[in-house]
């Protein structure tokens, strides 16, 4: 059995519905990403297979339903990073680090020096060092984002859920933050499922693609070994039409380039 | 430059002192002048009036004002809104109805005291109750039951208002909601002192609860928190509190909102240092204030008329203060 395993999941919001009977599969070790337009249902899916939103079908992480699962229990498995935080109070970037730490405490404990000290890695991890005492809600949007994610590194769930972590990201901290979520899905039996914006992004950094389109599977890509020709296609569903290249930079490390073709004329 | 950490440090050694100095003085204020002198001589009537009235109504108004801010700051955190007060859900409106019964229907203050807590209690309770309804456990609801609550609290201290003596009750009624802590004894204050203890206590150990709290309800879920029961025990500790010191001092308005407003604005930070500064705010503002009303009249005057009077220059100084600073 896969190691997270989604089946037939459908959701929506106030009784329409977003997601229509989404089945995908990650292994151990994958960083899966999601790609399709906007309102195809990439948040809802993520939504959904946490539990934040009410669902039908069913999640399962290691053999072991998600659905139904205490929240409690449920961090302990699983972070989920949304697009943007919801956190609107003066705390600094360490404490809301910290907060990460939350499912394995109990109600009243404290984080310990240990705890603290894994916090301040966390930062120095994703470029924020010595940026400890600053007041989260000064930091730049991607400053934010990369501070929530070193929140979701510390908080040692097996799955990562992430909602387009890189949108406020400029090009040098985009390619860090894959680099991040690659060596953590690495260590341990861990997968990320990454709703992203940027295809280039996904072609390069994730083991395999999930199309979305309209709340459905459209197709599911293995960018490392599908031919072009087919990932042309399913992309073009998502972007219009669209040419993939394999190009090599000056250090030798091959790379997906994506280009946008003019789209024919409608009618 | 000074660290958020030991700038909320310093701020709350200078606002204990104040506040323990505005306590000492209120000791000895009133229209019956006490002596140290006197007390340390054995002065039978000074010494009644120290321990039966000064004592109490001082402690009412340090602890009640620490505890109003306290209570301000869990609301303001939990419903992610600055301006949120404890009459967010209705505490205030079903205090005053309790209380407004409380003079029709009884006699003795202790009575008006008993009945404004169970206003309070029950306007809270309907809250939470018509809130649990929607089990989707957002913010808004709570808010939004809390309005309807507040409305039908109004109405109903309206229809007891109509029915007052115009002369005797209605005049306590609206007496009562001006808030004073005058009329406050050593007798019948040890119940609310205490359970408000237990409460704010219980507040600052679910401190880091708190804050989790102020994420959004998915994201505080995905955190590991139980939204909905966690939020409840919070917000009951802290309506509690309110509505023990309510319940023996008449509606303070300002306190709850600005103590806490001023604190983060002080600290730039919502830790614990902040919430115990927002605490003694709350108690130098009601103790302050509580010392005006009786100083600067021949007659006695309502409480509230000062905690706005000081409140107000306050939090615009600090929103003035706060927009100049990087």
């Amino acid at each position: 059995m896969s190691f997270l395993a989604v089946q037939a999941l459908a959701a929506g919001y106030g009784g329409r519905q977003v997601l229509k009977g989404v089945s995908l599969e990650a292994e151990a070790g994958q960083l899966v990403g999601v790609l399709g337009a906007n309102g195809s249902g990439k948040t809802t899916l993520l939504k959904a297979v946490c539990g934040i939103l009410p669902h039908t079908g069913a999640c399962a992480l290691d053999g072991l339903g998600l659905e139904g699962l205490p929240p409690r229990q449920l961090a302990r498995r699983c972070s989920y990073i949304p697009q943007r935080s919801g956190i609107a109070i003066d705390l600094s970037a360490l404490e809301v680090v910290l907060m990460g730490f939350n499912p394995r405490l109990g109600l009243l404990e404290r984080p310990t020096p240990a705890m603290r000290a894994e916090a301040r890695a966390a930062l120095a991890r994703v470029g924020l060092a010595g940026r400890e005492e600053e007041n989260y809600l000064h930091l730049s949007e991607g400053q934010k984002q990369l501070c929530i994610l070193a929140r979701t590194l510390v908080s040692g769930g097996g799955l990562l859920l992430l909602d387009e972590p890189e949108s406020a990201l400029d090009l040098r901290y985009r390619s860090r933050m894959l680099g991040l979520l690659q060596s953590w899905v690495r260590q341990g039996r861990r997968a990320a499922l990454v709703a992203l914006h940027d295809p280039a992004l996904a072609l390069n950094g994730c083991d395999r693609l999930v199309i979305l389109e309209e709340g459905r599977v459209r197709g599911v890509l293995d960018p490392a070994s599908d031919p072009l020709e087919e990932m042309e296609r399913q992309l073009a569903a998502v972007y219009g039409a669209v040419s993939l290249c394999r190009c090599r930079g000056r250090t030798g490390h091959s790379q997906l380039v994506l280009l946008k073709e003019p789209d024919e004329p409608a009618g | 430059m000074v660290s958020p950490t030991a700038r909320t440090k310093i701020f709350c050694a200078a606002g204990a002192v104040l506040l323990a100095a505005l306590a000492a003085a209120s000791l000895f204020a009133g229209k019956y002048p006490l002596t140290l002198a006197g007390l340390l001589a054995g002065d039978e009537m000074q010494l009644r009036v120290f321990w039966t009235l000064r004592v109490s109504r001082t402690a009412v108004g340090a602890a009640g004002g620490f505890a109003l801010g306290v209570a301000g700051f869990v609301y303001q955190t939990v419903f992610r809104n600055p301006l949120a007060s404890p009459d967010v859900i209705g505490v205030s409106s079903g205090a005053s109805a309790g209380a407004a019964a409380g003079i029709l229907f009884c006699s003795g203050a202790a009575a008006v005291t008993a009945a404004s807590f169970a206003g309070a209690l029950a306007a809270v309770g309907l809250s939470l109750a018509l809130s649990a309804l929607d089990r989707s456990g957002r913010h808004s609801t709570i808010v939004l039951a809390g309005i309807a609550v507040h409305s039908l609290a109004q109405t109903a201290l309206m229809c007891l208002k109509l029915t007052a003596d115009p002369e005797r009750e209605l005049a306590s009624i609206e007496y009562w909601i001006m808030g004073s802590l005058n009329g406050i004894t050593g007798y019948g204050i040890g119940g609310n002192l205490a359970l408000c203890a237990l409460c704010v206590g219980v507040l600052f150990l679910l401190h880091r609860q708190i804050i989790l709290l102020s994420a959004e309800e998915g994201e505080a879920r995905m955190l590991g928190v139980e939204v909905g029961r966690l939020r409840l025990a919070v917000l009951l500790a802290a309506t509690l509190a309110v509505a023990c010191v309510v319940s023996l001092s008449g509606l303070i308005s300002f306190v709850g909102l600005l103590a806490p407003h001023g604190a983060r604005l002080l600290t730039r930070r919502s830790g614990p240092g902040t919430m115990l500064l927002g605490g003694l705010l709350g108690g130098i503002l009601l103790t302050g204030a509580d010392l005006l009303a009786r100083s600067v009249a021949a007659a006695e005057l309502p409480v509230s008329i000062f905690t706005s009077l000081l409140g107000a220059p306050f939090l615009i100084f600090l929103i003035v203060k706060g927009r100049r600073d990087p």
